[in-house]
């Protein structure tokens, strides 16, 4: 949608992006200038390069303001040629006007002591800010809010009137206000408004600077996001990298890797050869008293059962599900009644799944927390999410396929199971692993069924004993499977190491935290990735 | 006329195997599930004798029983629904019968009675704070997906999302004590370590890429040719965004709303964590910075020690949720049926 205007309005407008894109970049600057005070990285008191950071603020917006103010008055005046449309639009007016009355009603109850009159000024304040965006042509209704509140707000730091050691109890509720948090969240706010605006005076106003504008806002608030998830891994990966890999040691050693008695020369004869030691006292430890460093070893191994009863329960029904819905059942009200059910099941909260565990479950599987009842719960709560992927998945499969196979006189099912499931089994797959990430970060509902020592020691042994041969009948001896035994899992291990306080236990935190992030995020790692793969594979 | 009379053959011995199996396997398996319900132990033998059926039918008529197995998995979501509603009733029955109304009229939660009323006032203030969050930037970030970024940053931005929402919600939980509940401890001087706010926050961030995803759906499903049209008579991008793809999609993205709310209805361990366990009324009743329990939360601090009637009234917590979240995602699904036939009935 490349009409460029930029052309028509010819030269001397390259004074007004001149200004206007130095308005954004002053304004960004002292959004992240806030970011940094509130985030204490550069705190308030600090002096950057020889003068107060709160003074620098200050100015900061005092000249964003004006400068704001200056560029609507100039286009208004004709000095610089615009394309303003004749109001700013009911959208910056509404913004405007809710920004007006949380400000005047702030002002009003606090800084004039108004009791009961304070929605008074909060109202005539909105309505004010309101319609003076509003009603003015849009190169003045648009500057004149943001501009005056960077003004005032720049105005209020440089005298100090909100300086350091300013502070102010926020009405009847249990916090402070204080400078140090006041001030930087001023400017980011005052900044993101003019940064809104000085956008639009970039792009002339009219529609190109609205779109401009909207797109600087939108973009930064993705922008927000990506750094949000990028800021949340990197954190946990900084904290928990130091108490995850404490005490690895590792070595080559020559060890004997079998042996055995060689009756000629009568003696036993070992082979040796090298052997890789490894040892991660993290993940191969549990937490006991004689341990040097405490590890999580039952947590990982919980969780590796938990997932695998919940895929070989879930998988199953859900696919299954899945192909009835897509290949054999008429839509009709039964299949709404599924559909209603299955996207019940999928919002329904994780800890009304522990709740239903623990009376439908518990009672009837020994009557005690086990593997087995938070393998199920988990398993019920994967369904709904297998059930939804495989549905797209199968749809997404061309019904020429169908057709194809069944123009050859090949039944229903042989085409389901020759055709169809396989052209679907990358986005199957792929949801299953999504869904896998997903529940193996679950803690709410095992809390209530699976778990009972918050710091186990040993692991679970849910396979106790080999195959080997014994001297009775029936002559073999096969391992038993024990999963009605309470074990912990990753998620668990973190919530009891908060419950049990983190004075003394903040690195075994930040260490937990951290495995149980990778653990999840290698799932969707794998799961991201062989969609890719297979979307690429199907595009070639 | 041979092979007519086979593939009739076919066909009654086709409908013959599904009767055969469908009836002795129904009934087995119904079997199975009332000896569940009644006296686990006796599980096993009708289990056993349904396998013994399936397998039989799966060897002689393979086509049938694929067809009545894969009916069965269908049902057993229906089922669980129907089990978790059930259940969740029947142990929240006392607290219902002995305390009735007082559940939801009383403030007190303690000795002398069992109301729900700060639990839901604490959910739903932190709903509201998370939804202040998540919503706006949440239809922004889908918007910002669907229309305005660029090919690459689509392909990067998308799983970004996606992860986010997969980072596990005590790993949040974690975070929001440690990082943000004490920062708000520390730079807002308050009394009691732990705030709605910050669990609203927190709660906010993960609602996030709940409303994005199922926004971005929405937003991409408006047909190109009402775009087209836009564009065509002079629009800019951006008001094409707002008067076409915007108001086209508003069902589908108010579903996306509603969706998250649910979440943020649900969400656990963040508030577990993160809340002073004070179950009163916070004072006064809007103060942010201070202290309630949510329903969720209450239900996970407290049933390691409750027994008798305080279980069940834990259980009428998670039946309150139960329907409120039914009740939203049912709300969502009807909006968005509304918005599908409405886009049908224009393409």
């Amino acid at each position: 949608m490349s009409t460029d205007t930029r052309a028509l309005v010819a030269t001397e407008s390259s004074t007004l992006e001149l200004a206007g894109g130095g308005l954004v970049a002053l304004s960004l600057l002292l959004v992240v200038g806030g970011l940094v005070g509130l985030f204490g990285v550069v705190p308030v008191g600090a002096t950057v390069a020889g003068v107060p950071f709160a003074t620098l603020l200050g100015a900061g917006l005092l000249v964003l303001g004006a400068g704001v103010l200056g560029i609507g008055a100039a286009s208004r005046t004709g000095l610089v040629a615009t394309d303003p449309s004749r109001s700013a639009g009911l959208l910056a007016g509404g913004v405007f006007a809710l920004f007006g009355l949380v400000v005047g009603g702030l002002v009003g109850a606090f800084a004039l002591g108004l009791a009961t009159a304070w929605p008074v000024t909060a109202l005539l304040v909105g309505v004010g800010a309101g319609a003076a965006t509003v009603l003015p042509r849009e190169d003045l209704g648009s500057t004149l809010v943001p501009g005056s509140v960077a003004v005032v707000s720049g105005l209020t730091m440089l005298s100090g009137l909100v300086g350091p050691g300013w502070s102010w109890p926020i009405g009847d509720l249990s916090a402070t206000l204080y400078a140090e948090v006041a001030i930087p969240l001023l400017a980011a706010v005052a900044g993101l408004l003019a940064a809104w605006t000085a956008a639009k005076a970039y792009g002339g106003f009219g529609s190109r600077g609205r779109q401009l504008g909207a797109y600087l806002l939108i973009g930064a608030n993705a922008a927000w996001m990506a750094a949000l998830l990028v800021g949340l891994v990197a954190f946990v990966l900084m904290k928990g990298f130091a108490p995850m890999t404490r005490g690895i040691r590792y070595g080559l050693f020559v060890q004997p890797w079998t042996w055995f008695y060689f009756p000629p020369i009568e003696e036993y004869v070992v082979i040796s050869g090298p052997v890789i030691w490894f040892y991660w006292p993290f993940v191969m430890e549990g937490v006991a008293l004689t341990n040097d460093i405490n590890g999580v070893l039952p947590a990982i191994v919980g969780t590796f059962w938990l997932v695998l009863g919940a895929v070989t329960f879930a998988v199953p029904l859900g696919v299954g599900a899945a192909v009835f819905l897509t290949e054999y059942a008429e839509q009709g009200r039964f299949t709404g009644l599924v559909e209603v059910s299955t996207n019940g099941l999928w919002s329904t909260p994780s800890i009304v799944y522990g709740l239903f565990g623990l009376a439908f479950l518990v009672p009837r599987l020994g009557n005690t927390t086990s593997i087995l009842a938070g393998q199920l719960v988990l398993g019920f709560m994967l369904l709904p999410l297998v059930v939804i992927t495989s549905r797209e998945a199968l749809k997404s499969v061309p019904d020429a396929y169908r057709d194809a196979s069944a123009a050859l006189g090949v039944s229903k099912w042989e085409t389901i199971k020759s055709v169809v499931l396989p052209a679907a089994l990358p986005g199957v797959i792929t949801g299953i692993i999504l869904g896998v990430g997903r529940i193996a970060g679950e803690t709410a509902p095992i809390l209530l069924v699976m778990v009972s020592d918050p710091f186990p020691s040993a692991a679970a042994r849910v396979v106790q004993g080999s195959f080997h041969f014994t001297g009775s009948f029936p002559f073999v001896a096969a391992p038993t499977i024990d999963l009605v035994q309470s074990s912990s899992a990753l998620p668990y291990q973190l919530y009891a190491v908060i419950s049990a306080g983190l004075d003394q236990n903040m690195a075994f935190a930040w260490g937990t935290a951290l495995v149980l992030l990778l653990v999840v995020l290698s799932f969707y790692a794998v799961g991201i990735a062989s969609r890719v793969y297979f979307r690429r594979k199907l595009n070639q | 006329m041979s092979t007519h009379t086979s593939r009739l053959d076919r066909v009654r011995d086709a409908d013959h195997g599904l009767k055969l199996v469908g009836s002795v396997g129904g009934v087995t398996i119904a079997a199975a599930l009332v000896a569940f319900l009644v006296a686990p132990a006796l599980t096993l033998y009708p289990l056993l004798a349904f396998v013994a059926v399936i397998g039989y039918g799966w060897l002689r008529y393979q086509e049938s029983t694929a067809r009545f197995l894969m009916f069965l998995t269908t049902v057993s979501t229906v089922l669980i629904l129907g089990l978790i509603t059930v259940y969740l009733l029947i142990r929240s029955f006392p607290a219902f019968g002995e305390l009735g109304i007082d559940m939801f009229t009383g403030t007190e939660y303690g000795a002398a009675g069992y109301s729900l009323v700060p639990m839901i006032w604490g959910t739903l203030l932190t709903t509201l704070i998370a939804m202040l969050i998540a919503g706006p930037l949440g239809i922004a970030g889908a918007l910002f997906l669907a229309e305005i970024a660029p090919g690459w940053v689509r392909e990067l931005l998308k799983p970004a999302v996606e992860v986010l929402a997969g980072i596990p919600s005590i790993v949040y939980g974690f975070l929001g004590l440690v990082v943000l509940s004490q920062y708000l401890f520390d730079q807002f001087d308050m009394p009691v370590f732990g705030s709605l706010l910050a669990v609203g926050l927190v709660v906010g961030v993960m609602a996030l890429p709940t409303v994005i995803s199922v926004a971005e759906d929405a937003i991409t499903s408006v047909p190109d040719s009402m775009k087209d049209g836009s564009l065509a008579l002079g629009a800019t991008d951006w008001q094409t965004i707002k008067s076409v793809t915007v108001p086209t999609s508003f069902s589908g993205v108010s579903a996306a709303v509603i969706l998250g709310v649910g979440r943020a209805v649900g969400e656990t361990m963040a508030a577990t964590v993160i809340l002073a366990n004070i179950a009163d009324l916070p004072d006064p009743l809007y103060d942010v910075f201070g202290n309630t329990v949510t329903l969720t939360s209450l239900i996970a601090s407290q049933y390691g020690n409750a027994s008798g009637l305080q279980m069940s009234v834990l259980f009428a917590a998670g039946v309150v949720l139960f329907v409120t979240v039914m009740t939203l995602s049912i709300g969502s699904q009807y909006v968005e049926v509304r918005m599908e036939r409405k886009l049908g009935g224009r393409q």
